[in-house]
């Protein structure tokens, strides 16, 4: 046996090589890159002059809130309705892990794909006309946008957004907007996004009434476009919820792909557009749309990070309640349902008003029994 | 083995090929290997003809991906079936041929007359790995293109949509086809590895098969657990159901160099360990 331990030799070493490469390999990835020193308030400025037209990139959204896995419980209820099969949809989105891929060219020519296990779900915007596209569902939605709306969309916020994952731009900006005296403003470490060097700006609230720690954005060094955003709950040491690019290519995407046409046999559904500017908060539009009954003017109480959105449900609550996805999540307490994640709370009172905000439950609960 | 007799007097790279072609020509005069092509072949014509019998319009949502499409255009035909045939069927025959390559020899005691001959025992492994690949480059053409002929012969074709929503040419729907049949033929190289390694292991060759079969199944329910999260992108199985990104428009290529990737490394480590076992194991069969 002496003269034949050599051979054991590859089998022993083959294995430690693959996993040094697989464990050096994510190290190489997280290199910290050599950028020109800037203050936080220059990295803002170029933040707002960055000018980026057209692009092309993947982005990888993952989120960590603490809730149960809803993708497994609304296949498993069924999606019997089809309030509870959109609010389930927009829920799996806004809390799942996804990977899509956006390609923009101007303020009016999108389109980006969510990469779903042997099905996409797509979202194209080429002027006024909108498509949302379900390839599992084999379903389209078409709208055309108002024409007068025609180039005062702001950029990143897509009016059909809510079938999508949320960019670093779009996010960036919702972030970057709430800047104030309220938050702090400082550099972290320079860090690479997708391959391209890029300052760490980190977003800290001066509160303790919030649920968010602070908020890290990836601003690439050349274009000024944020790459990466992640959130972090407070005192958490990973994100509670993050999307980034991993793949960025700054040239302009080719015209076909904005040029969409639903395939044969799709379900095609025509919807008005009412209001543009409708902002998209996925989750309430669609719940209170469920309720049946026409929009309430939401109530906004405190500033900054720890504000409270306060909005009179009215109608039977039995429906919302009634849904299973609802006793999954939410935890009775005194007055109402909570529902807890890492970075909001939501508190549905039994008269029937919703309050959310990124604050503790108590302060949801202090503000319903102030009024 | 008899085929080999001429192989002495060639040069020794010669002696690579011929000893290879002749393995081949083992593996696909066997009649089992043509009853798992046959099985596998089955798959798409048994999805094809029960669609056919109740086609009720509607896909009823349930089964798997793309089902409800073949109606509307028999090319899908192909796709469902090999959707259908990879977390089983295709594991199943490639564990079969990878379990049975050195054990089977083993078994009927023709290794040591094998090895008699020369041909090293890393040259024999490399032919067995590379005659295992060639396999399950055959099972998955053969899901595809009997889906693809039986999709023709069922129902209309037309131009194919992708699940991006786009639509794409015949033509170019069957160039992806075949890019989707290498894709999986990739996906099946690390299990083919781990099989000759497991065959490296015994002389049982039916315990070599089960083994390997065991092994793909495990993989794949480990993949299904939530709470092993962080071990799924290491599984071999981790990138076959990702197949979907080469009919995305444009088409997405990193799952492709991905699954390239992590294939390769299950080669490499279970290749150096059948080596290692099989370099210093005592042939007495």
């Amino acid at each position: 046996m002496n003269r034949t331990w050599h051979r054991w030799i590859p089998a022993v070493a083959v294995p430690a090589v693959v996993v040094a490469v697989a464990v050096t390999g994510g190290v190489a990835a997280t290199a910290s890159a050599d950028l020109p020193e800037k203050t936080p308030q220059e990295v803002l400025a170029l933040v707002g002059s960055s000018e980026v037209e057209a692009f092309s990139g993947t982005l990888e959204q993952s989120s960590d809130l603490g809730l149960p896995d809803v993708s497994a419980l609304s296949s498993g209820s069924g999606a019997s309705d089809d309030s509870g099969a959109a609010v389930s949809s927009a829920l799996e989105l806004a809390t799942g892990s996804h990977t899509a891929r956006i390609y923009v060219d101007g303020p009016e020519r999108l389109r980006v794909q969510v990469l779903d296990t042997l099905a996409e779900r797509d979202a194209v915007r080429n002027g006024d006309d909108l498509w949302l596209y379900d390839s599992d569902e084999q379903s389209a939605v078409h709208a055309t946008l108002p024409s007068h709306d025609g180039g005062a969309t702001p950029e990143g916020s897509f009016p059909g957004a809510d079938g999508t994952v949320p960019t670093p731009d779009e996010l960036a900006s919702r972030f970057l907007d709430s800047v104030d005296p309220s938050t702090d403003v400082s550099l972290g470490s320079e860090q690479t996004v997708a391959g391209r060097d890029a300052y760490s700006l980190v977003l800290t609230p001066r509160t303790d009434d919030t649920l968010v720690g602070s908020v890290t954005i990836a601003v690439d060094a050349e274009t000024g476009m944020p790459l990466e955003v992640q959130v972090f709950a407070r005192g958490a040491s990973s994100a509670a919820f993050e999307v980034g690019f991993t793949d960025l290519s700054l040239d302009t995407p080719s015209a076909d792909l904005f040029d969409f046409t639903p395939p044969a046999g799709t379900e095609v559904t025509e919807k008005e557009l009412d209001a543009p500017g409708h902002d998209g908060t996925g989750t309430d539009d669609d719940a209170s749309d469920a309720a049946g009954h026409q929009d309430r003017e939401p109530t906004v109480t405190g500033e900054g990070w720890s504000s409270i959105v306060e909005t009179a449900l009215g109608g039977d609550l039995t429906e919302i309640t009634s849904n299973p996805l609802f006793s999954q999540l939410a935890t009775p307490v005194e007055g109402g349902s909570v529902l807890q994640t890492a970075l909001v709370s939501v508190l549905l009172t039994d008269d029937g008003r919703l309050l959310a905000g990124a604050v503790p439950a108590e302060l949801l609960q202090q503000a319903a029994a102030a009024e | 083995m008899s085929s080999d007799t001429t192989a002495p007097v060639r040069p020794r790279r010669a002696l690579g090929w011929g000893f290879f072609l002749s393995e081949l020509s083992v593996l696909f005069r066997r009649r089992r290997t043509w009853a798992m092509l046959l099985a596998l072949a089955a798959v798409p014509v048994l999805i094809a003809v029960a669609i056919r019998l109740t086609d009720d319009g509607n896909g009823g949502g349930g089964g798997p991906a793309f089902l409800d499409r073949i109606t509307q255009n028999g090319l899908f035909v192909g796709v469902t079936a090999l959707v259908v045939a990879i977390p089983l069927f295709l594991p199943l025959t490639v564990g079969v041929v990878a379990g049975d390559s050195i054990a089977g020899e083993a078994g009927t005691g023709t290794l040591r007359y094998l090895l008699v001959s020369p041909v090293g025992r890393i040259r024999l492994l490399v032919v067995k790995f590379a005659a295992a690949a060639v396999f399950c480059l055959a099972a998955t053409l053969t899901v595809s293109i009997a889906g693809i002929l039986i999709g023709l012969a069922l129902f209309p074709v037309g131009p194919v949509a992708l699940v991006s929503g786009d639509t794409v040419s015949v033509g170019e729907s069957l160039l992806r086809s075949l890019l989707i049949a290498l894709y999986i033929t990739l996906g099946l190289l690390g299990l083919s590895a781990i099989g000759l390694f497991i065959s490296t292991l015994t002389d049982a060759p039916v315990g070599a098969m089960a083994a390997t079969v065991v092994v793909s199944i495990v993989a794949q329910v480990v993949g299904q657990l939530s709470q092993l999260e962080w071990l799924h992108p290491w599984l071999f199985t981790y990138h076959w159901l990702d197949f979907a990104d080469l009919l995305r428009q444009p088409i997405e290529w990193s799952s492709f160099g991905a699954n390239a990737v992590l294939q390769l490394a299950y080669v490499a480590v279970f290749g150096a360990l059948a080596y290692g076992r099989f370099a210093t194991k005592d042939i007495l069969s």
